[in-house]
């Protein structure tokens, strides 16, 4: 047998050979995914704080705000994740479109989730869902409509504050925005049903015994963070959060 | 019974093929679907056309020959079922039943219903074996393998190479396949050896011969004649990210 791992395979050939193979561009697709529903997960917890009032919530933004280089940091690393999600997304995408150039005349799905026959519609929308998100709360551009001109806090420990808390409330309280986002985190969710246990067989980590499980696991996981992420819209449009 | 086909006819590689309608009349039940094209081209012979070539063999459901995309679900609608051994009986009278063949850039159609797919083999060639020197006999017993081990690689050694995983995945990949050849000698000792180098060589033809990446749909398992997991594809994935990343072999 022709041997092409020996000896030690070196740091150019694991890049190429991650960057260059169809097995590689998805273990890339699958760890960024990973990375990013895990930041998901922590962006969903920190919301949930709405539940609790707007003091522990504009601490908890003041907390990520001071954070400084940091903050920094993990911004540049999600962009980055994103990008490289899209990019093998793309790659491999394009690679298989060329791999059946003639479509079948009669064609039947036998085992494809809807999340897995949406993938790239899911993707691509929650893609503009993000930028929607980051334009609205971060860089507050669009959707600001309302906002109060004063908009800080007074925490319990006398440090004035943003009053991001207030302006989840103003911004979800408009049916249109509140449904908006409802629609987008959905999407994730759908696109997630599959793309978490995708990832996991991607990687190799469903085995015989731990398949059916992750099968189940996936799904759940991404109701979760539906849940998480939806309830926060909708109790301010249902008048549970003011 | 009657039927109504449409089948994909096509000359050769170079020509654009086309779909042609044939009745096929007086069909009985018993026909296995190779059988009942039998009857349908030599009738069309009879009459001075072109009989519609396909290909088969064993037809037995071992050879891995057989192939037809049917209806749009690679072998036809009966689960763990080569096209050799499904029966007429699973249709019903009057049925229009639409004939493909395997649809990828990697197997180019050859003629009708026959597709090339050296590209199996081509992959096999390069690490679908263990190497053995020549010497003694091993003793048959003399390396121990548990029952769980040894059924693993069996099960996953009853691929028969059709490509039907090929035809039903929406990316034209092979993945089923080369992990069922991947996977049957990563749960034999006599397979350890070349454990890396295997799963990197044949991947890496895999992607040359322009297969497509999986995305795990689980179509390929749904069609699969010889009900091959997608577990294997898992292993696969494991070994050849494992042999890229820190691997060599002993
Ligand atoms: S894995 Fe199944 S469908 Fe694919 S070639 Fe082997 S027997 Fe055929
Ligand atoms: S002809 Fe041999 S498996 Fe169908």
């Amino acid at each position: 047998m022709e041997d092409v791992s020996q000896p030690s395979p070196g740091i150019s050939k694991v890049v190429s050979r991650m960057h260059g193979s169809t097995i590689g561009q998805k273990a890339l697709m699958a760890v960024s995914g990973v990375l990013l529903i895990a930041f998901s997960f922590g962006h969903m917890a920190g919301h949930l704080q709405m539940f609790v009032g707007p003091e522990p919530y504009n601490a908890y933004a003041h907390f990520l705000q001071s954070l400084g280089g940091i903050k920094w940091a993990i911004r540049f690393g999600l962009v980055a994740l994103t990008i490289l999600h899209i990019f093998s997304a793309f790659q491999l995408t394009m690679r298989n479109r060329a791999a059946r150039p003639i479509a079948y005349a009669s064609n039947k799905w036998l085992a494809a989730s809807i999340g897995a026959k949406t993938m790239r519609a899911s993707g691509g929308i929650v893609l503009f869902f993000i930028l929607y998100h980051i334009l609205h709360f971060t860089v507050l551009l669009v959707g600001t409509a309302g906002f109060p001109p004063e908009d800080t806090y007074k925490l319990a420990n006398g440090l004035m504050v943003d009053d991001v808390y207030r302006r989840m409330v103003i911004s979800f309280q408009n049916p249109a925005l509140a449904l908006g986002y409802v629609f987008g985190v959905g999407l994730l969710a759908l696109h997630l049903s599959h793309g978490i246990q995708s990832a996991l067989q991607t990687l190799g980590a469903l085995n015989s015994t731990y398949r059916p499980l992750v099968k189940r696991v996936g799904p759940a996981l991404a109701g979760l963070l539906f849940a998480g992420f939806a309830s926060v819209p909708l109790a301010v449009l249902t008048g549970c959060i003011k | 019974m009657n039927l109504t086909l449409k089948i994909w006819r096509q000359k050769d590689k170079a020509t654009p093929g086309k779909f042609e309608t044939y009745e096929a009349k007086d069909i009985s039940p018993d026909m296995s679907f190779l059988e009942m094209l039998d009857v349908v081209s030599e009738r069309a012979q009879a009459q001075g056309q072109e009989p519609c070539a396909f290909d088969h063999d064993c037809r037995e459901g071992i050879c891995g020959m057989c192939s037809l995309v049917i209806n749009g679900v690679p072998h036809g609608p009966e689960a763990a079922t080569t096209t050799c051994q499904l029966h007429m009986r699973k249709f019903k009278d009057g049925d229009n039943i639409v004939i493909e063949p395997w649809r990828a850039s990697a197997f180019p159609v050859l003629r009708d219903l026959v597709v090339d797919r050296t590209a199996f083999d081509r992959i096999q060639q390069k690490g679908g074996f263990v190497s053995v020197n020549t010497g003694g006999t091993p003793d048959g017993n003399a390396i121990p393998v548990s029952k769980l081990e040894a059924d693993l690689a069996m099960d996953a050694a009853s691929c028969i190479g059709c490509g039907a995983c090929v035809a039903a995945c929406k990316n034209a990949s092979a993945m089923l396949f080369v992990a069922a050849k991947v996977s049957q000698y990563a749960h034999l000792p006599q397979g350890q050896a070349e454990r890396s180098r295997r799963v990197l060589a044949m991947m890496e033809q895999h992607d040359v011969e322009g297969f497509g990446s999986c995305t795990n749909f689980g179509e390929c398992e749904a069609v699969c004649p010889k009900e091959i997991s997608v577990r294997v594809i898992a292993e696969m994935n494991r070994d050849y990210l494992r042999a890229t990343l820190v691997g060599t072999d002993p």
